[in-house]
């Protein structure tokens, strides 16, 4: 049987089978789809924003206490945050795909709205785009590309004080099909030819001193081949700025992590929609899958919740106000009441109620009831389902999942540890 | 004809959060224009399908292959290749079907047409000039690898001359053999029921029905009606006596399951049991080792075996299970294949137009296959079609996983393709 099940593919789920199989625990994802990682930008955002300041924070470590007292971060403390973040980058560095913070502190790098993003670990191919570089840049888009528009991410730059101008290319230099979105043209730039075709074209836009900013189009698989090949050939600083869904950097870290699970022998099933479960005593027995026909029961000594909030498919509402957790009906600390899920301004500083609230849990990552007793006693939960943080405003989405994600695996760890020696006394 | 109905499907259609996670995955749209890919021709077009439409807003949806892979990456549950099916049999249903079309759906006559005169059919169907003419006036591809007949007579041939020899048990099995297995490939029924017997179980094979899945693809609902309708009248008298009804082509059992309940609104009671009560064989299998009662005296198989799970027997969203009982046979080692599809997806590549699309498509699991090595004698696959793709992509044979079985039992001869007591 297993030891761990784990409902959720995203960066939680899967970061949480990482640390588990590390831990010598026998571990399996189900999910649904294939995870929010695919609408993610790729990099690791830690504390981005606090309390409606307009600032960027410039270093998470130096602000976790700040956070609300139920807030995920201060659930765990800053150590072992710090320690997960620390963990998660060693892990992901087989991968090529170069994480790095700025000695511990946040990178600002363009949005595709042009807007200055914080974030702490970056990976390799966003770090050129840095605010603290002091050169300018060129930023090229694709005549045809959706959603990428550079003379929109320049005048936005440009009005904060960026040296920038913009420059587009035509569609071909990319791809012969006339019909990619992101992620395909990502596979396109897998090729060396479309990388070579990519530096003859940029060689004739880009100015001495300019750094390039492209759309997060260079390579599915061969990231690293195909941003050292446009480096070396045009002799400058290359970067990758996220794009919207499908989101090629975020890909190709869901594609690092699902290939280090499989390594160690971690399996990743999709398509498993869980629909219903059993407990007894309260403890839970298995976790049924929607399937063709009969339900499938997945059974294991303890279970993660990892999926996620509105977006990923965790909660549900209805128009009347209920809002719940859709496979365990956690009780969640969102309003029942759909009048008090917004406020009145839809960009609040200080965010949405709707947003703000979760499944809450006790220090050991387990979901509680109103008493603060566990509710499952083999029942975790990790990511941004997580009450008492709004991962979007505080920019926190990926810290959250990390640490979360390791502290249960460990904390499951520990408790099956304690499960067997109970057993041998 | 009966109207297409739409029930269920529209209400997944708002779950779509525009993510593309399924065009990011669609096997075709990677490889031709000429699909835009799920979430267009999908949730997007289908907002544009109204009831009194004279035609879909796009036509395009014909390059769908039905493969699936859309439904089972997206996050939030839309049923995509639903809509998909449904609006290609509303374009059928206005516009008509080629010839060709309606022939490909009719795998059982073929089948039992050719199965008179065996080696007849195959010379005339499969000499180059045939094949050439198949193309120029049908539009079936000359090169696509049309299964060829029986020539040692049909599974329900031997299932009859061998009566006397089948165990007798209190415990039983309905099988559902399929058309692939009935005139092209009886020795796929030959290893099932070794298999069954060799764990016990007494096998009954019943009369059956094409299960109808090549009309579903190609868009005749209404021929694909009257196959289920008889499958529930021969096979649900089984289900009632609570015996499982177990088969060995995956997209026939997801047909009885799904495919055919979902797509043709037949959820009476007599179409729900026979739904509840089938399953893929590898399924079935799996529960039969976890309640304790699957024999694993496997003989050692020293040897390495890609496995490729086809579309179609994830589309059953119940886990690999013939990966995991071909890992308890001693000594095989087992690549495991992550590529979405061979291409064939039924009858798709059969038709000239998408023919190469088909073997594009297929090119990632070509790949993985050849990355294996030359030490590599067969492959492993648990759909008949996509068998046949994967051995016309590759120069090696491809096996059922319950050929592997039944050969790692001692019962059964993968090279020669027969039960080894005859």
């Amino acid at each position: 049987m297993l030891d761990l099940l784990i409902i959720g593919a995203g960066l939680a789920g899967l970061t949480a089978a990482l640390r588990a199989v590390e831990a010598g625990l026998r571990v399996k994802i189900i999910a649904k789809g294939m995870g929010s990682l695919y609408w993610a930008t790729g990099a690791i955002d830690v504390l981005g924003y606090l309390g409606g300041e307009e600032r960027a924070v410039a270093s998470p470590w130096e602000r976790l206490a700040e956070l609300d007292a139920g807030h995920p971060y201060r659930t765990l403390g800053d150590t072992r945050v710090r320690g997960a973040i620390d963990w998660f980058q060693q892990h992901i560095e087989p991968s090529g795909l170069g994480y790095r913070s700025a000695d511990a502190h946040n990178l600002l790098t363009p949005s595709p709205a042009g807007a200055w993003r914080p974030t702490y670990l970056a990976p390799a191919g966003q770090r050129a785009g840095a605010a603290t570089d002091d050169r300018p840049m060129v930023i090229v888009g694709f005549q045809g590309v959706r959603d990428f528009f550079p003379h929109l991410i320049t005048r936005n730059l440009s009005a904060q004080g960026q040296v920038v101008r913009a420059a587009l290319l035509p569609w071909s230099v990319l791809s012969e099909q006339r019909d990619r979105n992101n992620a395909q043209l990502a596979e396109c730039v897998d090729d060396v030819h479309t990388q070579q075709r990519l530096v003859d074209a940029l060689k004739l836009v880009v100015k001495p001193g300019e750094r390039i900013g492209l759309p997060a189009i260079l390579g599915r698989h061969a990231h690293a081949q195909a941003l050292a090949h446009l480096q070396q050939g045009l002799k400058t600083d290359v970067f990758e700025i996220p794009t919207l869904p499908p989101s090629a950097p975020g890909i190709r870290l869901a594609t690092a992590l699902r290939q280090a699970l499989e390594q160690r022998g971690v399996r990743v099933e999709i398509g498993m929609e869980a629909i219903g479960f059993h407990a007894e005593d309260g403890v839970i027995q298995w976790v049924e899958t929607e399937t063709s026909a009969r339900p499938l029961k997945h059974r294991a000594h303890a279970f993660l919740l990892a999926t996620g909030g509105v977006l990923g498919g965790g909660f549900n509402s209805t128009p009347a106000g209920r809002f719940w957790e859709v496979i365990f009906d956690l009780p969640l600390t969102v309003p029942q009441d759909r009048r008090q899920w917004f406020r009145p301004l839809f960009l609040d500083a200080r965010g949405q109620p709707a947003f703000h609230g979760g499944v809450a849990v006790n220090a050991a990552l387990q979901p509680v009831d109103a008493t603060g007793d566990a509710i499952y006693a083999n029942l975790w939960a990790a990511g941004s389902l997580l009450a008492h943080a709004d991962p979007i405003l505080e920019r926190s989405l990926e810290g959250v999942a990390i640490a979360s994600g390791v502290a249960a695996a460990e904390a499951v760890k520990t408790k099956s540890t304690a499960a067997v020696a109970t057993m041998e006394r | 004809m009966a109207p297409i109905s739409w029930h269920s499907v529209d209400l997944s259609l708002d779950e779509c959060i525009k993510c593309n996670i399924c065009t990011s995955h669609c096997p075709v749209s990677a490889v031709t224009d000429l699909f835009p890919g799920p979430k267009y021709v999908g949730p997007q077009a289908q907002r544009f399908r109204e009831g009194d439409q004279a035609i879909t807003p796009d036509h395009s949806v014909d390059y769908c292959s039905g493969c699936r892979v859309c439904n089972e990456v997206c996050p939030t549950g839309v049923k995509i290749a639903e809509m998909n099916a449904r609006a290609r049999a509303d374009m059928v249903a206005k516009q008509g079907l080629p010839l060709r079309n309606r022939l490909l759906g009719r795998n059982e006559l073929l089948g039992k047409a050719g199965s008179f005169a065996p080696a007849l059919a195959n010379f005339a169907m499969h000499n180059p000039f045939s094949r050439f003419m198949a193309e120029k006036v049908m539009g079936i591809a000359r090169a696509a690898p049309l299964p060829t007949w029986s020539t040692s007579g049909t599974f329900g041939d031997w299932v009859k001359r061998t009566r006397g020899q089948r165990l007798r048990s209190a415990k039983k099995v309905v099988y559902y053999h399929g058309c692939a297995t009935m005139y092209y490939e009886p020795f796929i029924g030959k290893a099932a029921v070794a298999v069954f017997e060799h764990n016990g179980y007494e096998v009954i094979v019943p009369e059956q029905n094409c299960c109808g899945l090549p009309l579903l693809s190609n868009g005749e609902f209404g021929a694909a009606r009257n196959y289920h309708q008889g499958n529930v009248g021969k096979l649900t008298g089984f289900a009632r006596a609570g015996l499982p009804i177990v088969g060995t082509s995956t997209s026939c059992t997801l047909t009885l399951k799904e495919e055919a309940p979902e797509l043709l609104d037949m959820h009476d009671e007599a179409a729900t049991t026979l739904k509840m009560a089938t399953y893929d064989i590898f399924e079935w299998l799996y529960e039969l080792h976890e309640a304790g009662e699957f024999r694993t005296d496997f003989r050692s198989m020293p040897m390495k075996l890609p496995y490729h799970a086809p579309c179609q027997q994830r589309a059953h969203r119940v886990g690999k299970p013939a990966l995991a009982l071909m890992a308890l046979i001693p000594d095989l080692e087992l690549p495991e294949s992550h590529a979405r599809c061979c291409g064939i997806a039924g009858t798709y590549g059969y038709k000239v137009e998408k023919y190469q699309i088909a073997m594009d498509v297929g090119a990632e699991l070509f790949d993985f296959v050849e990355a294996q090595g030359s030490d590599v004698a067969y492959t492993a696959c648990d759909s008949e079609t996509c068998r046949w793709q994967l051995e016309h992509g590759v120069d090696l044979p491809s096996r059922h996983p319950i050929e592997i079985l039944a050969a790692a039992y001692g019962l059964y001869d993968l090279a020669r393709r027969d039960l080894t007591t005859g």
